[in-house]
């Protein structure tokens, strides 16, 4: 056996050169296959990074924007804005024998306001990076295997 | 292959391998040098910046929710001197636009950024949104023209703006005694001044944050959001403050008094619904405050500004011996017109004897006399203690910045004298502030029970409204004392057909004209005019202390602070929604249709 491809090999010696460049162009795949991998990993991760910035900037942009508005109807709304609106109406205060009072049983004067924001569920804020882009290689292998179900763990149906 | 080939072969390995054992070992050696951690740790601040953020500093808002103070938006506008590329443009349009000089602007340009010299230059600060507006609208045309050949374009390139936030106060000068004033203009070390935003100042500043920014997009990852400051829910109503500010001023105009000051209190729960002063400063442009308030005019007299009120302070007096059960109000008192004590004699305000009154009338006709009989019938002891109950000796503890208050002299202190027990009595040679005056006399609207004067009814922390519970600081007297007292001066001001009454509502109330001390003795010719009154009697919710300095149409209290009292009273109760006694007191669940 030995005998007949050391035979084989002498009758065609391109099989040898064959033999090379299919491992030279294997490791060639392989390398390209890695840094095409970690280059599109690392453009996703660049991409994502730029669009927390962009994010940033705009909430800030947007948070001063919010309080100019403040200002702004503050000032329209200003004691001396209104008192210009009034007399512009030939508008005068109200005297108090013109006041009408009127009984309304179970009435309950108004509180005083409340400015905070209405509650809302409080959001778990996500990351914008997924352990993909931030966990080597290994810890991802090790992410996914965790993740993978098993015989010992069955499926429980939670009813609403 | 033949031997020579193999040595060839050989000797090129070897060579290789040398080569690279010794590139390998210089890449080693170079890596852990000296030089390489200098460069390594260079390159870091290449990386990102580390950047302290300042949180907005938190709005105030009056008790239904108006704001007074708030942010907005201003800018820094700088040079980038790598990137200007055409100076002139760029010199011509911040002097044409933002007013700067076009010679200084276009030498900045001319800078080599490095080498110990910058590369950028503040040119301007807090430049509005219009001018940036401007700006943009310029940038925008200049972008869009094309060249051809050689000509050179106009740019703005190098000429930047950043956004940050300006302190603001849309209501002007409204209520700026209360609100006090930031020092905007320092952008890192700015501060509360004065009222609130002295006395609030770390809660609404907020805690600044250092955070790293990382210009490396794959390090990148959510900014530690920074929260605002704490924003202020006050007790004040704006409109409410713009109406006794308007009634100051005007009565400030009409008596020729030299300054002023009223109060509008809540005695149930010693929240200040308005403090009125002048003058008032522009918080916008608080660089003013120099020539506004030299010194030592103090910036919010209500809570600053000591004086001797005078015969207001006799309802302390009469409650005092009310509650101490020295007298009750049909206890008689014959009237001589001077009383003796420690050597010196007392007299009446216009020298008179006023012969048999009652208590009611010994605060009807303002008698120092019979004070004076009271004050002695109790004893330092008794008198002194009410006072200290009522809180004479010490500051009130309003939530403002820059409260004074001068101390009470007590029985066994040097400058103590006998016959200040009977001065003290009725307000001379004691020395308080208005608010002082209006948290004690407070008690005696609120079923003896003094609240604590604060502005601050509510704070936004984090998105949460907290609401500050009122403080009852003592009951210096009972409940039945404040019932009597009140009734007392209602019926005194009643009988006497006095300038305070209100129409159609029934007030409490006591005129005082506090003679004002010089070098040479207390001057008859210069007076403190105060009036203080609460209402409706019954329930009482609002509190009011007027006090006007030096008025020259009159200098009695009766003629000159009571009128203002009543004018004020008489838009307050329509302004608090207080039906007037005919049907306040027919039914309850009673609400304003204006």
């Amino acid at each position: 056996m030995r005998q007949e491809r050391s035979q084989a090999y002498k009758q065609a010696p391109w099989r040898t050169q064959i033999q090379w460049v299919g491992g030279f162009l294997l490791a060639v795949v392989t390398v390209a296959a890695v840094a095409g991998l970690y280059l599109s990993i690392s453009g996703r991760s660049a991409a994502t990074g730029r669009r927390i910035q962009n994010l940033e900037i705009q909430l800030s942009a947007l948070q001063r924007e919010n309080n100019d508005l403040q200002t702004l109807l503050g000032q329209i709304q200003s004691e001396h804005a209104l008192s210009e609106r009034i007399d512009s109406l030939n508008m005068r205060p109200l005297t108090p024998d013109e006041a009408l009072y009127l009984e309304v049983p179970g009435y309950i004067p108004a509180e005083g306001p409340s400015l905070a924001p209405p509650p809302t569920a409080r959001e778990e804020r996500t990351p914008i990076l997924l352990p993909e882009f931030t966990s080597s290689f290994i810890e991802w292998i090790s992410l996914k295997l965790q993740a993978a179900p098993t015989n010992s763990s069955p499926t429980v149906e939670v009813l609403p | 292959m033949s031997e020579n080939i193999k040595t060839r072969f050989l000797i090129i390995c070897v060579i290789c391998s040398v080569v690279a054992g010794i590139t390998g070992i210089q890449m080693i050696r170079i890596q852990n040098s000296e030089a390489a951690q200098r460069l390594l740790t260079a390159s870091e601040t290449y990386q990102g910046v580390n950047r302290i953020i300042y949180p907005d500093r938190g709005n105030i808002y009056d008790s239904k929710g108006r704001l007074l103070a708030g942010n907005e938006t201003s800018y820094e506008i700088g040079l980038d001197l790598n990137s200007v590329t055409n100076a002139e443009t760029v010199a011509s349009i911040a002097a044409s636009v933002l007013g700067l000089d076009y010679a200084q602007v276009l030498g900045y340009t001319k800078i080599k950024p490095g080498n110990g010299n910058p590369f950028y230059i503040v040119l301007d600060d807090f430049v509005t949104k219009d001018k940036i507006a401007e700006l943009e609208t310029i940038k925008a045309d200049y972008n869009s023209r094309v060249g051809k050949g050689n000509v050179i374009l106009p740019s703005l390139d190098g000429l930047i703006w950043t956004a940050h936030s300006q302190r603001s106060y849309p209501e002007g000068t409204l209520a700026s005694n209360i609100l006090g004033f930031y020092s905007y203009l320092d952008r890192t070390d700015g501060r509360g001044y004065y009222g609130l935003e002295a006395a609030y100042d770390s809660q609404l500043s907020g805690r600044p944050q250092q955070i790293y920014i990382t210009y490396d997009p794959q390090r990148l990852s959510t900014v530690e959001e920074v929260p605002p400051g704490a924003s202020l829910v006050l007790t004040l109503d704006r409109e409410i403050q713009a109406m006794t500010e308007k009634t100051l001023d005007e009565a400030i105009e009409w008596s020729g008094a030299e300054s002023g000051t009223i109060l509008v209190y809540n005695p149930e729960d010693g929240g200040v619904i308005a403090m009125a002063t002048a003058p008032r400063l522009d918080p916008n442009k608080y660089w003013q405050y120099s020539q506004l308030f030299p010194d030592p005019m103090p910036f919010n007299s209500a809570i600053s500004q000591t004086y001797e009120p005078g015969s207001v302070f006799k309802v302390i007096t009469m409650a005092a011996a009310l509650d101490s059960g020295l007298v009750d109000p049909e206890t008689r008192f014959q009237d001589t017109g001077s009383f003796n004590i420690g050597g010196t004699t007392v007299y009446n305000w216009n020298m008179g004897a006023w012969g048999d009154v009652d208590m009611t009338e010994c605060l009807q006709y303002s008698l120092n006399v019979c004070m004076t009989w009271l004050a002695t019938g109790m004893g330092p002891d008794t008198l002194y203690t009410y006072f200290k109950n009522f809180g004479l000796d010490r500051k009130t503890g309003i939530d403002l910045g820059g409260e004074n208050h001068w101390p009470l002299k007590l029985p066994g202190d040097n400058l103590w004298y006998e016959v200040d027990l009977a001065t003290n009595s009725f307000g001379q040679g004691i020395s308080l502030t208005p608010i002082q005056m209006a948290m004690s006399i407070g008690a005696v609207a609120n079923d003896g029970r003094m609240m604590a004067p604060h502005l601050v009814k509510a704070m936004i922390i984090d998105g949460k409204q907290y609401d500050v519970d009122p403080v009852v600081v003592r009951s210096p007297i009972s409940a039945e004392t404040a019932h009597t007292l009140t009734d007392m001066l209602v019926t005194s001001l009643e009988s006497e057909a006095s300038n305070a009454l209100v129409e159609g509502y029934t007030v409490a109330g006591k005129t005082g004209t506090g003679e004002i001390a010089t070098p040479y003795g207390y001057s008859s010719s210069e007076t403190n005019a105060s009036f203080v009154g609460w209402g409706p009697a019954e329930d009482p919710k609002f509190l009011v202390y007027v006090w006007l300095e030096k008025p020259s149409i009159s200098i009695w209290g009766s003629e000159v602070a009571a009128p203002v009292f009543s004018e004020l009273v008489s838009k307050l109760v329509v302004l608090m929604d207080i039906p007037p006694d005919t049907v306040r007191l027919a039914g309850s669940n009673i609400t304003a249709g204006q």
